[in-house]
């Protein structure tokens, strides 16, 4: 879990990850262009996102496209967020349930 | 990069949505937690998955008598590292609408651990996005399946757990 904090400590990264969140699957030169940022350095940004897990890559013909890893952010909220809402969970479930009886 | 070896290449203009998670766990019982129905269940808000897993057959998702999930084929099964599905969204009439999907589901083995990535392609481009947006719930929940042997209880997950009862 470090590592995604480490990651998420960035705002490049973090704007990164907003812009594989509008549009998934984005190349390397659709990523950098907007950022004024050589290169290397996006490359870089992505590598440390990479090995945080919240970005993986895929190949698409010649092009290797990146997509948004929203999985370790679902492991954050689970270790901080489940306890305050369980009692809501059963809360919607018991509803359900006396809705659908 | 060596570990982005997963072996999914996408055709042009596919519309894909990927998800990675590593669970400590081997091969074998991440397969069987993802094809055995009543373990399927703890971690798909209930929702219990029904096939005789060969390649070619036919799965059924849902609550026996109260919805149906989803539906489809299992167009590769190489226990325990890949299975391939189509996937026919069921739970509603904007779900049906999104058509026909392709869920790829890989393990790869890491150190103690296992790497699964699920390949969620031939997505509609623009559709809608509920059609893929319960696969982190479901994965986590199955890290925690798999990790701790309980069931996540945050909301919506237990969403029809009892309602076939």
């Amino acid at each position: 879990m470090d590592e995604v904090f480490k990651a998420l400590a960035d705002p490049t990264r973090r704007e990164l990850l907003d812009r594989l969140f509008e549009r998934d699957g984005q190349t390397l030169s659709a990523l950098e262009e907007p950022l004024s940022m050589t290169r290397f350095g996006v490359m870089k940004h992505l590598k440390v996102l990479a090995e945080a897990h919240l970005v993986t890559t895929r190949k698409q013909g010649r092009e290797k496209l990146h997509f948004l890893n929203p999985v370790p952010i679902q492991l954050v909220h689970e270790r901080w967020v489940s306890k305050y809402a369980r009692p809501w969970a059963e809360t919607l479930t018991g509803l359900k349930r006396e809705l659908e009886d | 990069m060596q570990r982005h070896d997963a072996g999914v290449v996408l055709a042009p203009g596919d519309t894909t949505a990927v998800f990675e998670i590593y669970i400590k766990t081997t091969p074998e019982r991440l397969w069987e937690a993802i094809t055995d129905p009543k373990l399927r269940a703890k971690y798909t808000f209930g929702v219990e998955t029904h096939s005789d897993w060969t390649p070619g057959s036919s799965y059924t998702s849902g609550v026996p008598g109260v919805i149906d999930i989803a539906a489809g084929e299992n167009i590769e099964v190489d226990p325990p590292h890949r299975l391939v599905q189509s996937m026919n969204a069921l739970w509603s009439d904007e779900a049906r609408a999104e058509g026909t999907s392709v869920v790829t589901w890989e393990i790869v083995p890491v150190g103690d651990s296992c790497r699964l990535t699920v390949t969620h392609d031939q997505l509609r481009p623009d559709g809608n996005g509920e059609i893929y947006g319960g696969w982190p719930m479901i994965l986590s929940g199955l890290k925690t399946l798999l990790e701790t042997g309980e069931s996540l209880t945050t909301p919506g997950s237990l969403r029809f757990a009892g309602a076939a009862a």
